[in-house]
């Protein structure tokens, strides 16, 4: 049967094939692609001021991160505490490179996609070592070595003449066809580098879980031992999830660097690896539509939450900073909420949205 | 030489409060496979109420250790209540996610009060001049602290070795099935361990902020170096975390007396541990008193 792929009522898969589609139907599609003509033309049409804009591109940068967090936490099923030291692996990839041979040298501003492929690839080698004890050990461990890996990360950003011991080292404008990308123009820039980058970064990850690669990380997940009678090496599997996810964060990091031009230690400590992890719990552990509605919902709390201390700060003496108090504790309550009430994050109420109009006019 | 054995005096101070510190954590995680991330968090709590019952309320420092012991006691059974008890069943990883979650929402809460932002120190109520005996001295408040921990590992070790409470915690440690069917309340065992760790991370907090003074950052620290620790010593073995404290507050002490300033390192001390939890989970992850699980990746 030939089902109707534009106003399908229900899943009528009679292959393995239309299953594994990317868009389950055409009607998914035409949304898909009408969305993301809105994300690319709305500048055209509309101007925000920056600092609202360097949130938005914050978020992007936060979705490239968690496109990472989730494959290694959400999909393979291990905790990573230490995101927040891959994206300053990839970020302080740049910085040295800015180090070494200046902050305005060709390289960094003329060869800033490359800069940012050649992070990511740093990350996945931080990544493959720091996943190294997942050949032997359960996720309970790996807690640990995420742990100590942002430990022994922030020591030596702070201890390291090399890095500036974690004030801000500063990274050049960069070059487009058009010339230099001045003051004016550089949010929006880095708007549309970042939007392409996550589309890209979002494609590859679908496709990567309709293949074997991708789809033996959930099966590790599920259970490693029938993943391991299937012939698939759970230990490679999960270090090769570190590798990836590593990936993701370098690209996240280098794309941080570039857009705040500088690197600083503040935006990758431990607080910010908890943050990571938040933002996939909100959006949906092991969604892949949670990996860009964590970041989003977890960025616009942290604005509210700004506004709020900034609105309370008239009230209160001035000694006291209630945003550095307000903020871990809103993170913290998101968390556990979200777990002991939605586990599966927004992303369940996304796919609940969507089986409902789906199903429409019909009910369960 | 005296540099060396003054090392070692320093080593086992810091390390005996390591051990207090790691006690905590591996209570939990022995009875209900539990990794505390917010244990450093429980710690620093256990030793802001002691300040502020010594200090604002003004009792004298020895009852108020006691109370704040009592009152990390309860609270820390009252989170097992709120928040780990509905999760009893659901997958390790959001148990330990909740953790996080809790120590993010305990910092927040720490950064509300005057503690999260400024230092304090407590009063102090012992003679201030060191001993010093060969030239290796030690100050009162350490060697009272080293005592106090070592009393109350000694009262740990024998609650769990000869009580009925302590018996039925290690008996869901071994099998919850098992100690179900002879009318042991799981739950009940889960929140008293919770409850127990509470008590022992006021009582390190307690000592850590006579010595150190209470500084949040150094406080909450104390829950992360617990990691290297407990790993050395075997993740469920509570002999393990003393003997491994010790261990640990040893390497530190040397690596910062005789690594630093050679070879243009310093500050080793901090990642040092880190360095052999890394390497320790990859060669011998059963640490030195763990049991050896037979699942495998």
């Amino acid at each position: 049967m030939s089902a109707n792929r534009w106003l399908a009522t229900g899943n009528y898969f009679t292959t393995y094939q239309e299953e594994q589609r990317i868009f389950a139907t055409s009607l998914d599609r035409l949304f898909c692609a009408c969305f993301l003509a809105m994300l690319f033309l709305w500048p055209f049409f509309y101007e925000f001021d920056s600092k609202y804009m360097l949130v938005i591109d914050n978020i992007l940068v936060a979705v490239i991160a968690i496109l990472g967090l989730n494959l290694v936490t959400g999909f393979a099923g291990l905790i990573s505490v230490g995101h927040a030291a891959f994206v300053g692996v990839g970020a302080y990839t740049v910085a040295c490179v800015a180090r070494a041979i200046g902050d305005q040298h060709v390289v960094i501003t003329h060869g800033w996609p490359l800069m940012i492929l050649f992070s990511g690839f740093m990350g996945t080698i931080f990544g493959l070592i720091v996943g190294l004890p997942a050949l032997r050990l359960k996720h309970l461990y790996l807690v640990m070595a995420t742990l100590s890996f942002q430990m022994i990360f922030e020591w030596t950003i702070g201890f390291m003449d090399f890095f500036n011991q974690g004030q801000t080292i500063y990274v050049g404008r960069v070059y487009w066809f058009t010339g230099e990308v001045g003051r004016k123009e550089h949010y929006l820039f880095w708007y549309y580098a970042l939007l392409v980058v996550v589309v890209v970064c979002g494609f590859a990850v679908r496709n990567l879980l309709r293949t074997r690669h991708g789809r033996c990380l959930v099966a590790v997940r599920d259970n490693d031992r029938a993943a391991d009678a299937m012939g698939m090496h759970p230990g490679f599997t999960k270090v090769y999830a570190f590798g990836l996810a590593g990936f993701f964060a370098g690209i996240a990091g280098a794309m941080h660097a570039y857009l705040y031009r500088g690197v600083g230690m503040e935006s990758f400590t431990l607080h910010e690896s908890i943050q990571y992890l938040a933002m996939n719990i909100v959006g949906g552990l092991g969604a892949l539509t949670g990996s860009f509605f964590g970041p989003a919902a977890i960025k616009i709390l942290d604005l509210q939450v700004e506004r709020l201390a900034e609105w309370a700060a008239a009230f209160l003496p001035s000694t006291m900073n209630l945003a550095t108090a307000l903020r871990p504790l809103s993170f913290g309550l998101v968390i556990v909420l979200f777990l002991m009430f939605e586990p599966r994050g927004i992303a369940n109420w996304w796919r609940i949205l969507r089986s409902y109009v789906k199903l429409w006019p019909f009910r369960y | 030489m005296s540099y060396f054995f003054q090392l070692v005096v320093s080593g086992i101070v810091v390390g005996s409060i390591y051990a207090l510190s790691a006690l905590g954590f591996v209570l939990i995680y022995k009875s209900s496979r539990v990794l505390n991330l917010a244990h450093g968090q429980i710690i620093a709590t256990g030793a802001f109420i002691t300040y502020g019952l010594t200090v604002w309320v003004g009792i004298p420092i020895f009852i108020s250790f006691v109370l704040s012991m009592l009152i990390t006691f309860f609270l820390a059974m009252s989170v097992e209540r709120i928040f780990l008890r509905r999760l009893i069943g659901e997958p390790i990883i959001s148990v330990i996610m909740v953790t996080i979650g809790l120590m993010s929402i305990i910092d927040g809460l720490i950064y509300l009060t005057p503690f999260g932002s400024e230092n304090f120190s407590f009063p102090a109520f012992l003679p201030e001049t060191p001993i010093i005996w060969q030239g290796v001295s030690i100050s009162y408040t350490q060697m009272v602290g080293v005592i106090i921990t070592f009393i109350l590992i000694g009262v740990f070790s024998w609650f769990f070795k000869k009580s009925t409470v302590g018996i039925s915690m290690r008996a869901v440690s071994d099998d919850q099935l098992a100690s179900m069917s002879i009318g042991v309340s799981v739950p009940r065992v889960f929140g008293l361990a919770w409850a127990t760790a509470g008590l022992s991370a006021a009582a390190a907090g307690s000592v850590i902020g006579n010595i150190t003074g209470l500084n949040f950052g150094t406080l909450h620290a104390f829950g992360i170096i617990v990691f290297p620790v407990v790993i050395l010593g075997g993740l469920d073995s509570l002999l393990g975390a003393v003997v491994a404290g010790i261990i640990m507050g040893l390497i530190q002490q040397f690596a910062s007396g005789y690594l630093d300033g050679n070879w243009g390192l310093y500050g080793t001390a901090q990642v040092l541990p880190y360095i052999i939890l890394l390497v320790l989970l990859l060669f011998k992850p059963h640490g030195l008193f763990g049991t050896h699980e037979i699942e495998r990746v």
